[in-house]
């Protein structure tokens, strides 16, 4: 369940940034609410998660599931580059993602 | 040195402060001060990321930020060394540091950690 949660709480993070890429573009209230809500969706999982995982480990998958969400949000709806070397870093993230969890 | 980067250092700084608080604060001044952490290390990086390119920003950031939570949990709060797990995190931080070199610093993603 901690597992769980601490990578949802990556996507919610990944949602936070793409709010705030959104709200250079359309400054309004909806987004701002949206902004905080990801924020805080995924602070609240992530302290849940570190009560369990080690501190080092779960701010590591953390802060890599959120820049492959925002990498993966970035390709499928803004176009961006599918470079290989991009999707060997997103490969790399998630291997090393799933070897934390067999090793822990 | 510039003083945009010791912005950087200092929101590191806090954003270890801030990850430890998550962990183990137990009461609310535990808790206030691990938010007020979080606040001001989010702060000092957007106003930074708004000065320097922003990939290079967080990539700096993400390295200081996961090496000092990972010091922090051997030294001060007991967690047994294990290689494997070093070198895994390891391997997790050069893909996130990696993503964002490349990603550039055209896109000012990433001010937030």
């Amino acid at each position: 369940m901690a597992w769980f949660s601490l990578i949802i709480a990556g996507v919610f993070e990944a949602f936070g940034v793409a709010m705030i890429s959104r709200l250079r573009r359309k400054r309004n209230w909806q987004t701002v609410v949206l902004l905080i809500f990801g924020f805080g969706i995924s602070l609240a999982l992530l302290g849940y998660s570190l009560r369990f995982v080690a501190m080092g480990t779960g701010y590591a998958i953390w802060t890599g599931i959120g820049v492959v969400g925002g990498t993966f949000v970035g390709m499928v709806f803004y176009g961006e580059s599918r470079d290989w070397r991009r999707l060997a870093f997103i490969a790399l993230i998630l291997f090393s993602t799933i070897g934390l969890k067999l090793v822990s | 040195m510039n003083r945009s980067w010791l912005r950087v250092f200092v929101a590191a700084f806090l954003e270890v402060i801030w990850v430890i608080g998550l962990a183990h604060a137990y009461d609310i001044w535990t808790w206030i001060g691990t938010i007020i952490a979080l606040i001001i290390s989010n702060y000092l990086m957007i106003t930074a990321g708004q000065i320097l390119p922003a990939g290079t920003v967080y990539a700096v950031f993400v390295g200081l930020g996961t090496s000092g939570t990972v010091i922090s949990e051997l030294l001060f709060f007991g967690e047994p060394f294990k290689w494997e797990r070093i070198i895994l995190i390891s391997l997790l931080l050069i893909g996130v540091i990696g993503l964002k070199v490349i990603t550039g610093n055209k896109h000012e993603k990433g001010a937030e950690s």
